[in-house]
């Protein structure tokens, strides 16, 4: 199966590996005192100011095209399940290729027009064309689409856009406004994960402080795992998406938000729903799960502090309402049943962040939540999914070398009972502005009690090449 | 994500800014020349607009001339700087990336503080990112070693100002240079300085009536040339004589990059709320700001 994927990355690297060498590389100490060089080095740069002063609407055109393959190589036996002892082969999971577009266009004085579209078109091999009867399949997806009006001290965003809150990068518990969607293990990363909504944006900017609000008049959830995809566990049962009915849902929040010398420090409230939807069982028979949209109100606060090349941040959220049995896994791969206990739960995000070198970096973040008083109400044969305190943690180690050409990074996570660790390997290579080709080794031990128990001991390769102009 | 840079693209247009106004010193020393060259690039660098095209490759030779050996990889961005501070020695600058494709949006605001208790601040907009991320990266000096601006073979130690009472600066004598009378002026670093440098002595060629480093050379411990950079297309604007092309070779590496000021223009009126966090994340008001910067160009 990697032979699918492999014949077309070998009929596009050789195109963008294609430089040929005009001028023979100097040998040391050959350089002639006075230099002369060619009549074309670089005098093209000064050939572009016509350009800038007459714009046109593909300056603000982003166009990347990329294909990606990916698997499991691992030969290996999983238990996910007490006596249940399942083979796992490797396979190819991922031969997939994504056009990305990206569009801004200020069309007037203080107006912008911003988009960005995917599509993708599953080849053989890749599950989502297993999933569609072995056919050829696509998908298309609009991510962001917006139109901002900006006066004086206020801008006015309508469209489909992301509100992130918080600071600790990749692990914030006030990252929470949108969805999220965990669909294979070729997103790590919150956010390539995070879904666009439909929102009205209001930023005003003051010196004593800028706010930004939200109005979300159609609050989306986390969509159930695709077919066929590593997250996917077929149940006897059927999970039911929401039903909105005649109940108008709504979310809105604000944030107040100032910086500081050495430190950026923020507060915000809102009223939101889980992105996670519930599943309180409706019927004994047949079973039938419905889903159930849970409201709730977050308070938080937010700060971050520079101290010389060392940058912590803290972010603390109060959750009013939560439903018990949340499961920690984003994107609907964990599943519990909810009861109708509505609790208080308060969260922390620490992270510090080291800047080693300009071209280094070492961050280290982690996450913490607790239910409180979560026994209350509860009889005592309901068990909880999460007990006392559970969350989870991250490291993360990035270096530019090659001058800036070849990036490397390492990302190791895991919960904080130990029950699941991932390791995640990266490297990027720009072979030139346009083409670049990334490698990942992704590699996972979970033990037998955890929700990632079917993925122990996987291990993935994953290579993609992409083309932006 | 990509990885994040702390490096401030205001910097960058100080080494292109190598020029001073020509004022009358009977008694003429190096250190008076280079204080003056100092005193120069910021001025080159308040309430300015910029527009620079980096551009890096392997360099060989091709019938006689010093080429690419291969397509360059060029980078282009945009920058907005205003000086503060009671002699404008602190500096706030925004700049945005346009090319390449991959990294166009990519916004770094910077503000930078000659007070050396005073740690720099940087924030950086990633779009993948979705916010505003402020970046910890120490004061200018600290220890850490001379880095690459963008890739480049240019390096913070190239755009550094401010640090002439770290040298010891000799006029070596009068020359000529491309045709053009230079003074030879020779900067050792003294022993402080000298642990944080790349270079043990560094020449450079002044040109006498427009006050442009036509020419550097920067040699290591060994007192083996290690870099050199060369000016061209000296153009007067606002009153400063500014190379605008400037292209620095790594001789040890065989790499050099051009650093090219497509636009540049200085004493602009440039309100305060523009070098703010706004203008990251605000792309209409930030085009705005932009457009009514360059109808003052008009």
């Amino acid at each position: 199966m990697f032979r699918d994927g492999l014949l077309i990355l070998y009929l596009v690297v050789p195109m963008a590996l294609g430089q040929a060498l005009e001028a023979q590389v100097l040998e040391e100490g050959t350089l002639e005192e006075e230099l002369i060089f060619a009549d074309d080095l670089f005098t093209d740069a000064f050939d572009i100011i016509e350009d800038i002063d007459s714009s046109s609407w593909r300056d603000g055109l982003t166009i990347r095209l990329s294909q990606q393959i990916s698997g499991q190589v691992n030969h290996h036996l999983v238990e996910p399940l007490p006596g249940y002892l399942l083979s796992k082969h490797g396979d190819l999971e991922n031969n997939r290729f994504g056009i990305n577009l990206r569009y801004q266009n200020a069309f007037a004085l203080g107006w912008l027009l911003q988009g960005s579209w995917q599509a993708r078109a599953y080849w053989p091999g890749d599950y989502e064309y297993t999933a569609n009867n072995d056919n050829l399949d696509a998908e298309y997806r609009v991510n962001e689409l917006f139109v901002q009006r900006s006066l004086d001290q206020q801008s006015l965003k309508l469209g489909r856009q992301t509100v992130v809150w918080g600071e600790t990068v990749g692990n914030s518990v006030l990252d929470v406004i949108n969805h999220t969607e965990y669909r294979d293990f070729g997103t790590i990363d919150i956010e390539d994960a995070r879904l666009n909504q439909w929102m009205l944006v209001w930023d005003v900017f003051k010196d004593s402080g800028n706010w930004s609000s939200f109005i979300n008049l159609y609050p989306e959830f986390n969509p159930q795992p695709v077919v066929g995809s590593p997250f996917y566990v077929p149940l006897p049962y059927e999970l039911n998406d929401y039903i909105r009915s005649d109940k108008t849902l709504f979310e809105v929040g604000t944030q107040w938000s100032k910086s500081f010398e050495g430190s950026d420090i923020a507060l915000m409230a809102a009223y939101l729903y889980e992105n996670q939807l519930r599943y309180p069982q409706a019927n004994p028979q047949p079973i039938d799960f419905v889903a159930l949209a849970n409201d709730f109100v977050l308070l938080g606060l937010s700060a971050n502090r520079a101290i010389g090349k060392l940058l912590l941040s803290a972010d603390i959220a109060l959750s009013h309402g939560l439903l018990l049995d949340e499961s920690t896994l984003s994107g609907g791969g964990g599943f519990g049943l909810a009861s109708d206990i509505k609790k208080d739960q308060i969260a922390l995000s620490l992270g510090f962040e080291y800047g080693i070198s300009n071209l280094q970096s070492l961050s280290v973040s982690i996450q913490a939540k607790r239910m409180l008083d979560e026994r209350d109400g509860l009889a005592d044969e309901q068990q909880l999914i999460n007990k006392g305190v559970y969350g989870s943690w991250l490291v993360r180690y990035s270096n530019q070398v090659m001058n800036d050409n070849l990036g490397l990074s390492a990302t190791l996570q895991g919960d904080l009972e130990g029950d699941t660790g991932l390791l995640f390997l990266g490297a990027d290579y720009s072979v030139n502005d346009r083409w670049q080709v990334a490698g990942q080794i992704i590699s996972i031990i979970s033990k037998k009690n955890s929700p990632l128990a079917i993925f122990d001991q996987d291990l993935r390769l994953g290579l993609i090449v992409t083309y932006a102009f | 994500m990509s990885h994040i840079k702390r490096l401030s693209l205001a910097s960058i247009t100080m080494i292109i800014g190598l020029s001073l106004p020509a004022h009358a010193v009977e008694e003429i020393t190096g250190l008076i020349i280079m204080q003056a060259v100092d005193d120069n690039q910021r001025a080159t660098n308040d309430s300015s607009f910029t527009r620079l095209k980096l551009s890096s490759c392997k360099f060989g030779v091709n019938k006689g001339r010093i080429a690419c050996a291969e397509s360059p990889r060029v980078k282009v961005l945009e920058s907005v700087a205003v000086n503060y501070g009671a002699s404008l020695k602190d500096t706030k600058s925004v700049s945005i990336t346009i090319e390449p494709a991959s990294e166009r949006g990519i916004g770094m605001l910077t503000y930078s503080y000659d007070q050396e208790d005073r740690d720099n601040q940087t924030w950086l907009y990633l779009s993948a990112l979705g916010r505003v991320k402020r970046i910890a990266g120490g004061d200018s000096e600290g220890d850490t070693e001379p880095a690459s601006l963008f890739g480049s073979e240019f390096t913070t130690e190239d755009t550094d100002t401010g640090k002439l009472t770290e040298y010891q600066v000799n006029l070596l004598e009068e020359t000529t240079r491309s045709k053009r009378a230079v003074w030879k002026i020779e900067m050792i670093p003294n022993q402080a300085r000298a642990k944080k440098s790349r270079y043990s002595r560094t020449v450079h060629y002044i040109d006498k009536t427009r006050y442009v480093a036509l020419r550097s050379e920067m040699y290591d411990k060994y007192g083996k040339e290690i870099k050199r950079s060369v000016a061209s297309r000296v153009e007067l604007v606002n009153d400063h004589w500014i190379a605008r092309s400037v292209t620095m070779m790594n001789l040890v590496s065989n790499r050099l990059s051009n650093m090219a000021l497509i636009k540049i223009y200085t004493d602009l009126d440039i309100n305060d709320d523009f070098l703010t966090q706004r203008t990251l994340t605000d792309t209409a008001y930030r085009e705005a700001t932009l457009k009514q910067l360059r109808a003052q160009l008009d």
